[in-house]
């Protein structure tokens, strides 16, 4: 049986007193698009760096490619590609120059540079402008040219820290449809992560939901969508006030509930709740009850029930306070 | 990974041609300083130019003062501009992207020491042209020790950069640190020299000019070699990525 892409069990990076990775558990399959998702500061870009051997773990373990991180380094490396944070291009040198660099460092032959810088800039229709130095350019040329370079040498794995940021939406679908092609056609497995959930909902076989370092979730869009779905209920009718809210609560009935400004119910049930209680409960209420729908959720909506802790209502998604990346910084200026 | 090493060293190259190519980036001071230096200056000093013992200390320091900049704007340059994490997630070992970066720019100063060198015999030999003097030229053995004086000069230089340049925020902070450390370098010793009395002073430039050209060329080799030896080494220990990464 083939080791799947990526694997890692009770990942943890620490820097200094802030924990980025807190027991990341997750496997990768081969030859899929693979969302990674999560808040800024979530550890996403922390464990792209530790699954490509360049940050060691603080303990736990991953595989990639059946390739230890902390002792195969050089092997991952060699077999995947990478555009990271930012598009990483030399802005004094021209696109044909940038693509001849990272061909030679992977040590493609002559006619096979050639013909992969020919095609893949034909692609991404700059062909015409491999001359021109690409500090020139726009924002998404530059970013197209860099997920060029992360494919140029056929890489098995290639991870892409937000493709689409600063893409046009013309050359976001084309890149989404490159994308899907790589997984489907030539068999990379291509571990992204975006902001842009529609885009990871179209695009990826399967997400990872991170939080604070921690995997919150896993599976399909669709699966995902559908265990919120499940458990979103609006009760239409007559007879619910604020105290049969709470009772509820209390009871148990509802992990949360609100009243409408027309008196409808929305509630979201508990994870072994089921709505026929509630109903056969608001019913024995004396609540005439007209209708009951479950919601759909969109994939936005399932992405931040997922990742908001309720409990813990003041966080900022998106807040960079206690983030893996400030941490990084932290410990780099520390040493 | 002498070729990863090359690779690096090809990419260095690209990017201080397109700076030279471009007037606005560098190419112009390159262009003033070679007129300067290889043009100007020569015709001032005539043959002294070529034959002075103090040439041979000159260029190394000439070199030297370039590949500060060069190697500065090679490693801090490089984590300023985000590109640093992407050259870590290729392939290359750490030591070929070293050494890579290390070769290109002492390549390039010892290209641009010898370079105004020649530049300078010609201004020389043009000027003088119809004084009957024969040609002013600097003999094989003298331009040899040049040669080696101004690449041993470069790469321990260059070892140094390498580890102000990891140390420092951004290509101007790392320049600014080269800079005071280049004058400390040259006015510590010139320093040293004013603090001893006159005899002081009297007995030690005899001695050194007792010792003769050649022992303190040779002596000078030694030192440098053993000063880039140590350098290097402990630069190639201190360019790891997962230090490189939160640096």
């Amino acid at each position: 049986m083939t080791a799947p892409a990526l694997r890692c069990t009770d990942l943890v990076r620490d820097f200094g007193k802030v924990r980025a990775l807190d027991g990341l558990s997750l496997e990768v399959p081969r030859g899929i698009v693979f969302g990674f998702l999560g808040p800024n500061g979530a550890g996403k870009t922390t464990a792209i760096r530790t699954f490509l051997g360049l940050l060691a773990p603080s303990s736990g373990r991953a595989d990639v490619l059946g390739f230890d991180v902390t002792r195969d380094a050089e092997s991952i490396r060699e077999r995947c590609g990478a555009l990271l944070e930012h598009p990483g291009l030399y802005e004094r040198l021209s696109a044909e120059e940038n693509l001849e660099f990272h061909g030679r460092a992977w040590r493609l032959d002559r006619p096979t540079r050639r013909a992969r810088i020919r095609e893949l800039l034909d692609r991404a229709g700059l062909w015409d402008r491999r001359h021109e130095p690409v500090g020139h350019w726009s924002r998404g040329m530059k970013q197209k040219l860099a997920v060029s370079r992360a494919i140029l040498h056929d890489p098995e794995l290639v991870f892409l820290d937000e493709p689409t940021s600063g893409l046009d939406p013309v050359s976001t679908a084309a890149l989404r449809d490159d994308l899907a092609a790589l997984a489907t056609r030539d068999g990379v497995t291509v571990f992204l992560t975006t902001h842009n959930l529609a885009e990871a909902e179209r695009l990826c076989a399967q997400v990872g939901v991170v939080r604070r370092g921690r995997l919150v979730a896993v599976g399909a869009p669709a699966e995902l969508r559908a265990n919120v779905d499940g458990a979103r209920v609006t009760v239409s009718g007559h007879g619910m006030d604020e105290a049969l809210v709470q009772e509820l609560r209390d009871r148990r009935l509802v992990a949360s509930a609100e009243l409408g400004p027309t008196g409808m119910l929305r509630a979201r049930l508990p994870d072994d709740a089921s709505a026929a209680a509630l109903v056969a409960f608001l019913v024995e209420r004396g609540v005439a009850v007209e209708e009951v729908r479950r919601e759909r959720a969109t994939f936005e909506e399932t992405f931040l029930e997922l990742i908001h802790d309720r409990h813990e209502a003041g966080e900022a998604i998106g807040g960079q306070h206690g983030s893996a990346r400030a941490a990084e910084q932290r410990a780099g200026n520390a040493t | 990974m002498l070729r990863d090493t090359i690779t690096v060293a090809w990419r260095e190259w690209r990017e201080i041609r397109a700076s030279l190519f471009s007037l606005r980036q560098g190419g112009l001071a390159a262009l003033i300083l070679a007129l300067v230096l290889g043009v100007v200056a020569p015709l001032q000093l005539g043959a002294e130019w070529v034959t002075s013992p103090l040439m041979e200390a000159y260029w190394p320091f000439l070199a030297a003062s370039l590949v500060s900049t060069l190697i500065t704007d090679s490693i801090a340059g490089e984590r300023e501009r985000h590109t640093l994490e992407t050259l870590l997630a290729t392939r290359m070992s750490d030591a070929s992207i070293l050494l890579g970066k290390v070769a290109a720019v002492v390549l390039y100063g010892v290209a641009f020491a010898m370079l105004n060198l020649v530049l300078g015999m010609i201004a020389v030999n043009v000027a003088q042209a119809g004084d009957g003097q024969g040609l002013v030229l600097l003999d094989a053995r003298h331009f040899l020790v040049t040669l080696v004086l101004v690449f041993l000069m470069c790469t321990f230089v260059s070892g140094v950069g390498v580890f102000i340049s990891l140390r420092a925020a951004s290509v101007r902070q790392a320049q600014q640190t080269f800079g005071i450390a280049l004058v400390v370098c040259v006015m510590g010793p010139a320093l040293a020299f004013q603090s001893l009395s006159p005899m002081g002073r009297f007995e030690l430039v005899q001695r050194l000019a007792g010792l003769g050209r050649e022992t303190l060329e040779q002596v000078a080799i030694l030192v440098l070699v053993a000063l880039s030896v140590t350098i290097l080494s402990a630069a190639l220990l201190r360019f790891r990525r997962g230090q490189l990464v939160l640096d």
